[in-house]
């Protein structure tokens, strides 16, 4: 099959996905989901009052029918109002989604980078020191919590007890070096985070390849070091890093944003997602879910196409 | 492509990400600007004054847009003073006719919503507009119940379709700059409401204009003007146009004994604002709510009771340790409300019972856990010991309390309540399942268990004490609305300075879905307060109102009271005095810089 039919096929599949996910969620939200209505009321509200919001807020229309008007709005894009303050959905995220990429950005390409290369070290010297080493770090990395990174970072780099070089919080970006003021302490935080498994991953990956034929026949050819990890390994590595790398990035964007946003007072997605978890506004809440869906079929396409492009071979099978 | 085209595109997405980014534009050179940073534990959800319902939004919403009335300064106990009112307002022999004149050549903020974009004079139909809006079902107003049944033809103007070019006869501007209110009854407490963010003036041009898009635009009148607002923070610039007003520290209620050493004589005769420039930080964690106050990058801090040792020498009285009093100041302010837990008397296991047998007993049962209930250490546990208890549901912060109050109802008696539940058969066996709602939240729950362990010590099997978690706050009010709540723990943040604000809390017409949450329906209670509702503050209102709180108490409707108190820190680099009581914020445009000298 040619690559523009694979992907095809790949996109009907994620249509379908995209509705289940819809529907799911919706379903979830609806049925489990907080009850805003007395959230949304005044103190001594009348059962008028009550009858008046629920209305409003479609609780007491047929779980279909709002089905029905939700999907049809949001696959015309419109994502319709947030419950708390009545702001459109869309753009609301439209100007949150800039800032966490830029926010998340850094950390991502660097965690990845340093995983990769600390991955490749550990590979290389399997069972020795170095490796030991790398592998100690990543399991301590892996152990501690997002939060306790996250405060103690603040604690370091961020008040009078420790260097009180960077800020505590905010986004008032304006010029690459306020950018790198406000970003750093957030990227150190995700990067953190981010490079025990990153290392754990890209290790097992290259160890794979360094155990295979043409690895030892290179070697038998007098390949270096360098070579060997850097031309032979990592270009055969490269489908299931690139896999990786690119079903990382909704998880990066939405889950990884959403702790770095909140205590670092960011206005990106993450604190939107957080503040429409903990309210329950399901508008903005249904919007993230299906966005995120629609990036992770993005992403598949994505990783299928690169995946058939690095390795022609794939094609064939 | 080439590596070099690569790197390129590269960089030319990087600058674009790193634009769209940008949440300021530059600033222009020049003096800086006096600026001060406020921090918050909560963020509004909506600044539309119809719905800006917390404490976080009505703060704002009071210094972007004019209410006719707001509080002294510095006045306690608290005082009303004119805003956007030229003076009180004029009541009729019959106390049921208000006139108010406003002040002239007040004008809105400039705004796309008017012709031009220009700012228009604000006259006394826009308060009519402000107040009518809120019995618009298409409002979906917080706000309606301050006015409900209180304005003649109200109800009535909302059945027939709430035409805003028909308004109501309760409701009338006679002139641009003269407003009259009709009252269907006497309401002493009507000058107090129209001090609320729900009263605040807005014109119907941004309504017609912004729409819902009001929960993130402003167009007042206010001391101040909206620049942005996100989820982490408002930031808010001087009205320029804001009317001239110059402050005289004695009419505020300048005290020395409470208010000296702070700074703030340097506002005496200049007209506030004087800020050009207010950010209000939104940050609900404790902990980097801390870090960006001790960092400088925040100038107020509510100080989260798990710091208090950090921070405190002493507690009482409240003074810092050395290092950080060089830096702040500190006030331990009284919040204006309390906790308590109310008894749902539709719970025939615990409250009212038609056997007269059975409801006497109830009531001994009630009596017992109330006796059992350990205040101080609740106090010292949750509010770090530095809240007051006290008996009843009138608390300290209004005028009507008494403090001479028999403290029986909060002296921590366990065997007054074990021989009480012996004298009235109750046992181990026949003692109901106790059910404690609240919130999915790590201190609601620390609070069930501490309930959990007095009522074990008091004779309950454990088993019998049970909780009923709710995922959100929205769940737990719309199961205690329900009447499915046996035992409701909530705070009740006054809305104005007056006991008639906590005491409707037990009357029997407020009962679910209204705010009487305990269904509190006692037929002596609600003669009392029908009686004192329409009374102006006296000594005889006062004494009904001690009447009616000595009812609750009696009944043991509730597990009463804890009024908290906050702590708050500020820098001592600002020449102001915070307050977060009753509707919050108007402070802000008296707060000062004490660097540069005035001249």
């Amino acid at each position: 099959m040619s690559l523009a039919g694979y992907l095809l096929r790949r996109l009907v599949h994620g249509a379908a996905l995209m509705l289940g996910v819809a529907l799911l969620s919706f379903t979830l939200m609806v049925q489990f989901g907080p009850d805003q209505t007395f959230e949304l009321l005044g103190k001594n509200p009348t059962t008028e009052d009550i009858e008046t919001v629920r209305e409003n807020l479609g609780y007491d229309r047929p779980f279909l029918m709002r089905f029905g008007d939700w999907l049809s709005h949001t696959l015309r894009g419109d994502f319709g109002v947030s419950a708390a303050n009545g702001e459109p959905v869309g753009p609301l995220l439209g100007r949150a989604f800039p800032i966490t990429l830029a926010l998340v950005l850094p950390g991502f390409l660097i965690g990845n980078v340093l995983g990769l290369l600390l991955g490749m070290l550990a590979a290389w010297h399997r069972g020795g020191a170095w490796d030991r080493l790398v592998l100690g770090g990543s399991v301590a990395g892996l152990s501690l919590s997002f939060l306790v990174i996250i405060i103690v970072l603040q604690l370091l780099l961020c008040t009078p007890y420790g260097l009180n070089l960077f800020p505590t919080r905010g986004w008032r970006v304006d010029g690459l070096g306020s950018y790198f003021y406000y970003v750093t302490v957030p990227t150190l935080a995700l990067i953190t985070v981010s490079l025990g498994y990153n290392t754990r991953f890209y290790r097992a990956v290259i160890l794979e390849e360094l155990g295979r034929e043409h690895i030892r026949t290179a070697r038998a050819f007098g390949a270096g070091g360098g070579e060997l990890l850097f031309t032979h390994a990592l270009r055969n590595a490269a489908v299931p890093v690139l896999t990786r790398l690119l079903y990382s990035i909704p998880l990066v964007l939405v889950s990884g944003s959403l702790l770095i946003e909140t205590y670092f007072g960011i206005p990106g997605v993450g604190k939107i997602a957080f503040d429409a978890i903990t309210s329950g506004d399901q508008a903005v809440l249904l919007a993230i879910v299906v966005l995120t869906a629609a990036l992770f079929v993005a992403v598949q396409l994505l990783a299928d196409a690169g995946s058939r492009l690095a390795d022609p071979r794939l094609g064939s099978s | 492509m080439k590596p070099a085209s690569t790197l390129t595109l590269a960089l030319a997405v990087l600058s674009l990400l790193l634009f769209t980014a940008c949440s300021e534009a530059p600033e222009d050179d020049g003096p800086a600007p006096v600026t001060y940073v406020h921090s918050m534990d909560g963020a509004p959800k909506s600044l539309d004054p119809a719905r800006a319902s917390s404490i976080y939004g009505k703060t704002l919403v009071l210094n972007l847009y004019d209410t006719l009335y707001r509080y002294r300064y510095l006045a306690r106990p608290y005082a009303l003073a004119p805003n956007l009112a030229a003076a009180l307002p004029e009541f009729s022999e019959d106390g049921l006719t208000l006139t108010i004149r406003l002040k002239e050549g007040v004008r809105f903020v400039d705004d796309p919503a008017f012709p031009d974009g220009v700012g228009r004079e604000v006259v006394a139909s826009d308060v009519v507009y402000s107040l009518l809006r809120h019995f618009d079902p298409e409002t979906q107003s917080q706000g309606a119940w301050l006015w409900r049944e209180r304005i003649e033809g109200l109800e009535e103007w909302k059945a027939a379709g709430a035409d805003y070019d028909a308004p109501p006869p309760g409701l009338r501007a006679l002139d641009e700059h003269t407003l009259q209110l009709r009252l269907t009854q006497p309401y002493p407490q009507i000058v107090y409401t129209l001090t609320q963010g729900y009263a605040a003036v807005l014109p119907r041009e941004a309504v017609a204009y912004h729409g819902e898009g009001l929960g993130t635009h402003a167009v007042g009148s206010g001391p101040f003007r909206l620049i942005s607002v996100d989820r982490t923070r408002a930031v808010l610039e001087r009205n320029s146009a804001f009317r001239q007003e110059p402050v005289s520290l004695a009419a505020e209620g300048f005290d020395p004994a409470f208010d000296e050493g702070l700074g703030l004589e340097r506002i005496e005769g200049r007209a506030p604002p004087f800020l050009d420039r207010l950010e209000v930080e939104f940050i609900r964690e404790d902990a980097a709510r801390w870090n960006a106050f001790f960092a400088g990058e925040t100038e107020f801090l509510k100080l989260p009771v798990a710091q208090f040792d950090r921070v405190l020498e002493s507690r009482d009285p409240v003074r810092l340790q050395p290092n950080m009093a060089e830096r702040f100041h500190v006030q331990a302010a009284p919040e204006a409300g309390f906790v308590y837990t109310s008894f749902n008397m539709d719970d025939p296991a615990i409250g009212d019972h038609p056997d007269p047998d059975q409801d006497e007993r109830n009531r001994a049962l009630r009596c017992a856990i109330v006796k059992a209930f350990d205040w101080p250490t609740r106090n010292q546990q949750f509010s770090g010991g530095l809240g007051r208890v006290f008996p009843g549901v009138i608390p300290p912060v209004v005028p009507e309390f008494n403090p001479d109050l028999d403290p029986t109802s909060i002296t921590h008696d366990l065997e007054g309540a074990q021989a009480l539940l012996t004298e009235y058969g109750w046992n181990a066996e026949n003692l109901p399942v106790l059910k404690w709602g609240f919130p999915s939240s790590v201190t609601d729950r620390q609070l069930f268990e501490l309930f959990r362990g007095y009522m074990v010590t008091l004779g309950f099997p454990a088993e019998k004490v049970q909780p009923l978690v709710y995922a959100s706050f929205g769940d737990f009010l719309r199961a205690f609305t329900n009447r499915e709540v046996m035992l409701v723990t909530t705070g009740w943040t006054l809305d104005y300075p007056d006991a008639e604000n906590t005491l409707q809390l037990f009357y029997g017409r407020n009962a679910s879905p209204g705010a009487n949450n305990g269904n509190f329906d006692d037929e002596e209670f609600n003669r009392l307060y029908r009686e004192a509702a329409v009374l102006e503050p006296s000594p005889e209102r006062t004494a009904l109102f001690q009447a009616m709180n000595q009812r609750v108490l009696d009944e043991c409707a509730a597990i009463s009271g804890l009024n908290r108190r906050l702590l708050l820190l500020w820098s001592r680099e600002l020449a102001m005095q915070p307050d977060r009581a009753f509707v919050g914020g108007y402070f802000f445009r008296f707060i000062d810089r004490l660097t540069p000298e005035v001249p």
